[in-house]
């Protein structure tokens, strides 16, 4: 058995305590269970302690917290706005990004605000280091060494919809049950893990780390009936810095000034000036050659499992795109680290072919590897059995976050995480679940993709996604999200809430200010000196018209009307942002309300589609009863769903909500306009 | 919520929508109503109110014309009401106007070319009011069932127009118009790790401008275009030999406008067929009455079998019960009299079966009670707003394809400051165009990247 024993903190050699005193170790009963200490692990533990539950993170080693499994990088075009929202909303990852940082860039810097995509290459020590003393100073969270071995279940509340609910975790050694009122598992590729290389597979979920316990998948699969299907990942070998001809390839320097991804952050750890820069080769026909040559040697590749047509292997790049060139992109391990991780060369050919193939590079031409590429091929649930809230459908108090719900990437565990953490804190403190829209941020998109759609390949976030790109800018995720966070939520602390605020209300006056200097075109081109303004002469325009224009920077006005402008020099790149943006997020805004009031419908997710007192068809009962979307936003979204049938659901749930409402009414006294219950339709209004 | 960036505009900019609300047949008045807040704009700038507007809920005889040009369209009716007092709750307008195509097709398109006025999506009018509270919950009820009728209706006419080689045009562009937006947007998302070849944009940039050229000229050239098949179809279907020849040779349709006579022949293979009767406005499924079992009392039993190998799949929305089928049991002169009696009987009223008319082609026994119900239903069908206006279609085409001009203008304004704003320009002309030829999502556009660029990263 792999597995490792529990490890009671204070023992540990890492001193990794939690904040908890030494008696409480003793304790069986937790408001929140966190599996796994990954992206998705550590942000969910983080969330739900910050919300003020007491939770527990379990992980097999604690020295692996907050380890980066694959790339030593953060963010990038659409992972980027996931990390800047992931810290709006007082997640760990955007701070980690920039106490680990050693090549910090702005992608996308040509093609407009909304699409810039702030990334940082990684020092793996440092974000470990960062991560792990983050979690350790937090409040109200103990972390614990062990492997669970199954999830305790028993009958679900009766009041509330669900075939199970859960109620704790069993460990491997077989010690007492830990009890909790939710537990959110974030066990990423360790469901029923298996590891490839050239012809070799073995058991587990990341090359040097323990297998996953079958007792985990067993509870999911056959005790709570989930559905599952199977995908695979993998990762490229290392390599020996020493060993690279770096002459041979290109540099890429970082930018000038490095640009934190935190909101609270002014500037990086590491200083301007210290960064590394990042390399970029080419693969040659040799590598085509030795990948053709290998693939009767490729277990990986001759399985059907469902790879992603994004960060494919190299093999499948070569076999699906043959005779092109494919980029390789040499990046730091870290600032005293001896490696280089080659991005783009994920392999799972035997490693004697791996080190042929990289040689056929002529930058590599003497490469040697520290450790070998392989691949992995893991259980996912399938995520249309989640609610947004991330909660399993049928088991209430069960929470699922990152690869475990089929997606790749850092960010998008992070993102999931901390949605999953914050959920699991309200129900255990007995608050109603929340969900984020996709018109307010990208994490709502992914969740709402997720939920509503499923996935057949990894998912991976794009900016392409989201239908309001021009308003889920990384400039403004902070208003987006952490005014809410705080009031509603409950999961940003008062100093990020009261920044927010401040920023707010700041740019908020500034945006008056320029509205409130108008003057002829005439007569800006006066105070301006030449720029061209496609309007005729006597058109009065404001200074927040003027900033629209190309080639008119808030400095400019700044030195125009100094003595109302100046103060707001801080804001100078938001406000220039926001006034190109601001005429088409406007025009957006019907669009966005429409999306918004669908979303806050619920879908009962205990609804018996196929007997329905309404009129639907057959066949769109049975689109409903296989899918069971949450909302009737995600309803109209399904393919196959009619108009009509849509009006139906509405009077539906319309009248059923009315009848909720009253009974409501009568139980709580107090009830917010528009939160999201279920079954809360109290936005549209009904004649009486 | 996000009220700081956007409270003080938001609310402004519903948009005003426009519909025929009459039958497009030969009817003496036609009906065009307008709601929204751009109604009082379109009141004035159609009818020549310079000054104030009627009173509400007062008829006003007017000179109607064309903004744009100011010619002279029809002289007609025009009321005025001021929200919430209408059917819609919003600012909402009503054209009466002579009922021939000429004449509603010109009004339709001088709405659609004034700006922030577009044609009704199906059932939009009812569900603004049921939005706005006007209509109780019992309304709610048949809301369901209009827009089926009204979407089913709307799909049966595009189906039709998309056939044809103005479909053909729509659905080149669309493609056109995807496989820009998707090498916008993988430059977008991926061309800071990938090897996007250079030019994609400058691709893209040539691609759009000639789209926008193609669009144009199509909106100015009308009579080149393909004319919409316009009246009500109907389709004889049935086996080998029922029939559906003489059927067609022997009833000479009373000279009911517009309908048109298709036979299908059985050769032409099912799928075409089948095709041809989702099409259809009203299908005559004929039935060779010797084969009818002779016990009546299984003769509906075998009808339904019949009908559901004749018919399209019922998610297609067209059912055995649905009223726009009618059964033709032909032949009838072979069967012996009372066999024919006893499952008349049998048939009438029978719940889940359309109306059988026992009819011979040859003796022409039945005939005269076949025609009347086919008159009574053909006549349904013209005085139906929902089936197939073409007109109205047309200017719903012409509106979108004017928006989406428009859109694409967008995408040169920002190519080179805003990637993001341009993309957005390319996106919002291919929702337009979408409501013509069907959405498209962000998946579809995601596929077209993949397929065409190696993302490695």
């Amino acid at each position: 058995m792999l597995a490792q024993k529990l490890h009671l903190l204070r023992h540990n050699v890492l001193s990794f305590v939690s904040s908890r005193t030494g008696s409480d170790f003793t304790r069986r009963q937790y408001d929140v269970i966190v599996v796994g200490g990954g992206h998705a692990g550590t942000e969910a533990a983080a969330a739900a302690a910050r919300l003020g539950a007491e939770t527990l993170l379990i992980t097999q080693k604690i020295m692996t917290i907050g380890a980066l499994s694959c790339n030593p990088s953060l963010g990038g075009v659409g992972k980027g706005q996931l990390v800047r929202e992931v810290d709006a909303l007082d997640g760990l990852c955007g701070r980690a990004g920039d106490a680990a940082g050693v090549h910090f860039s702005i992608l996308n810097r040509s093609k407009g605000p909304a699409v810039w995509g702030p990334r940082a290459q990684l020092d793996r020590e440092r974000y470990r280091q960062f991560i792990q003393s983050e979690l350790l100073s937090t409040p109200r969270l103990t972390v614990l060494e062990g492997s669970v071995d199954e999830l305790l279940v028993s009958q679900p509340n009766p009041e509330e919809p669900g075939h199970h609910r859960v109620t704790g975790i069993r460990l491997v050694d077989g010690s007492h049950p830990i009890l909790s009122s939710s537990v959110v598992l974030t066990t990423g590729t360790f469901l029923s893990g298996s590891l490839f290389m050239g012809q070799t597979t073995s058991p587990g979920g990341r090359m040097g780390d323990a297998q996953s316990c079958a007792g985990l998948s067993y509870t999911l699969k056959e005790t709570l009936g989930l559905r599952v299907g199977r995908l695979r990942t993998g990762t490229p070998p290392r390599i020996v810095k020493e060993s690279v001809d770096l002459s041979l390839a290109q540099l890429q320097a970082p930018d000038k000034q490095p640009t934190p991804f935190s909101f609270l952050n002014t500037h990086t750890r590491c200083k301007p000036e210290e960064q590394l820069p990042c390399y970029l080769t080419h693969t040659t026909p040799g590598v085509e050659r030795v990948v053709r040559e290998s693939v009767h040697l490729n277990c990986h590749i001759q399985q059907d499992a469902k790879g992603p047509r994004y960060c494919p292997s190299i093999e499948s790049r070569v076999l699906r795109f043959p005779g092109r060139r494919h980029q390789v992109w040499l990046e730091p391990e870290g600032l005293t680290s001896d490696l280089l991780y080659p991005q783009g060369l994920s392999m799972t050919m035997p490693p004697e072919l791996q080190l042929r193939l990289l040689r056929e590079i002529p930058a590599l031409h003497r490469a040697e590897i520290r450790t070998p590429g392989y691949g992995v091929q893991y259980d996912f649930v399938c995520p249309t059995q989640l609610t947004p809230s991330l909660q399993v459908k049928s088991t209430q108090g069960l929470f699922l976050a990152g690869q475990i719900n089929g997606t790749t990437g850092y960010e998008e565990a992070a993102a999931q995480g901390l949605w999953a953490g914050v959920n699991a804190g309200r129900t255990a403190l007995s608050l109603p679940p929340m969900a984020l829209s996709r018109t307010q941020s990208y994490i709502g998109v992914l969740i709402d993709d997720l939920v509503g759609r499923g996935v057949t390949e990894p998912y991976r976030m794009f900016t392409s996604r989201a239908e309001f790109r021009t308003y889920l800018r990384p400039d403004n995720a902070d208003l987006r999200l952490t005014p809410r966070g705080f009031e509603e939520v409950g999961c940003v602390t008062l100093r990020r809430y009261k920044k927010a605020v401040s920023v707010r209300d700041g740019l908020q006056e500034a945006l008056m200010a320029l509205q409130s200097v108008a003057l002829s075109s005439t007569r800006w081109r006066e105070k301006l000196g030449n720029i061209s303004l496609s309007e005729n002469k006597s058109t009065t325009l404001n200074g927040l018209d003027l900033l629209q224009y190309k080639d008119v920077s808030f400095e400019m006005l700044a030195s125009a009307f100094p003595e109302c402008l100046s103060q707001y020099f801080e804001y100078s790149q938001r406000l220039k942002i926001e006034a190109v943006y601001r005429p088409h997020c406007e025009k957006q805004s019907r669009e966005m309300e429409r999306i918004r009031s669908e979303e806050s419908l619920s879908l009962p997710s205990d609804m018996d589609y196929l007997s329905l007192p309404v009129s639907l068809s057959q066949e769109v009962r049975e689109i409903l009863d296989r899918v069971r979307p949450n909302t009737l936003g995600a309803a109209t979204r399904l393919p196959g769903m009619t108009p009509a049938g849509i009006i139906h659901l509405l009077n539906y749930v319309l009248r059923t909500g009315q009848r909720n409402r009253h009974t409501e009414h009568r139980n709580r006294s107090s009830q917010k306009e528009g939160e999201k219950g279920q079954l809360c339709a109290s936005n549209i209004p009904i004649s009486q | 919520t996000d009220a700081y960036l956007y409270s003080q505009s938001s609310v402004c900019d519903a948009e005003t929508i426009f519909a025929l609300s009459s039958g497009h047949g030969r009817c003496g008045v036609a009906v065009v109503r307008v709601s929204g807040p751009a109604s009082s704009m379109v009141l004035r700038n159609m009818a020549g109110l310079t000054q104030a507007l009627p009173p509400p809920r007062t008829a006003l005889l007017r000179r109607i014309t064309d903004p744009k040009s100011k010619e002279l369209l029809d002289r007609g009716l025009v009321l005025w009401f001021k929200g919430p007092h209408s059917f819609t709750g919003e600012d909402s307008a009503e054209f009466h106007i002579h009922g021939g195509p000429a004449v509603i097709t010109a009004v339709l398109q001088a709405l659609g070319s004034l700006e922030g006025v577009r044609p009704a999506e199906a059932g939009e009018f009812t569900r603004r009011a049921f939005h706005a509270g006007k209509l109780g919950l019992t309304e709610v009820e048949g809301l369901g069932d209009l827009i089926h009728a009204e979407t089913e209706a709307q799909r049966r006419q595009a189906l039709r127009q998309m056939d044809g080689e103005l479909g053909r045009l729509y659905q080149d562009w669309s493609y056109r118009l995807k496989r820009c937006l998707a090498h916008v947007e993988a430059f977008i998302d991926f061309s800071e790790d990938e090897l996007i070849e250079d030019g994609v944009l400058n691709q893209v940039d040539s691609s759009v401008r000639q789209l926008e050229t193609e669009i144009e000229r199509h909106l100015k050239d009308e009579r080149r275009g393909e004319r919409l098949r316009t009246g009500v179809q109907v389709v004889i279907a049935g086996a080998t030999n029922a029939g559906k020849s003489s059927l067609l040779n022997t009833h000479r349709v009373p000279p009911s406008r517009g309908t048109t006579r298709r036979p299908l022949v059985e050769r032409e293979g099912v799928r075409r067929a089948r095709q041809r009767v989702e099409q259809a406005d009203l299908t005559l499924v004929v039935v060779d009455s010797t084969q009818l079992p002779p016990d009546p009392q299984l003769v509906a039993a075998f009808l339904q079998q019949h009908l559901s190998t004749v018919l399209p799949s019922p998610e297609a929305g067209m059912t055995a019960a649905s009223d726009k089928v009618l059964l033709v049991l032909n032949k009838s002169d072979l069967v012996p009299e009372e066999q024919r009696e006893r499952t008349e009987g049998e048939l009438r009223e029978r719940p889940g079966l359309p109306p059988a008319c026992f009819l011979s082609c040859s003796t022409s026994t039945g005939l005269e009670d076949f025609l009347t119900v086919l008159q009574s239903r053909v006549k349904t069908l013209c005085g139906d707003p929902l089936s197939g206006a073409p007109s109205l279609t047309q200017a719903r085409h012409r509106a979108h394809l004017q928006q989406s001009v428009q859109a694409l203008n967008q995408y040169h304004q920002y190519r080179d400051q805003d990637l993001a704003l341009a993309a957005e320009g390319v996106r919002l002309a291919l929702t337009h165009l979408g409501r013509i030829t069907g959405r498209v999502g962000a998946e579809e556009i995601l596929d077209i990247i993949f397929r065409d660029f190696c993302i490695g990263k």
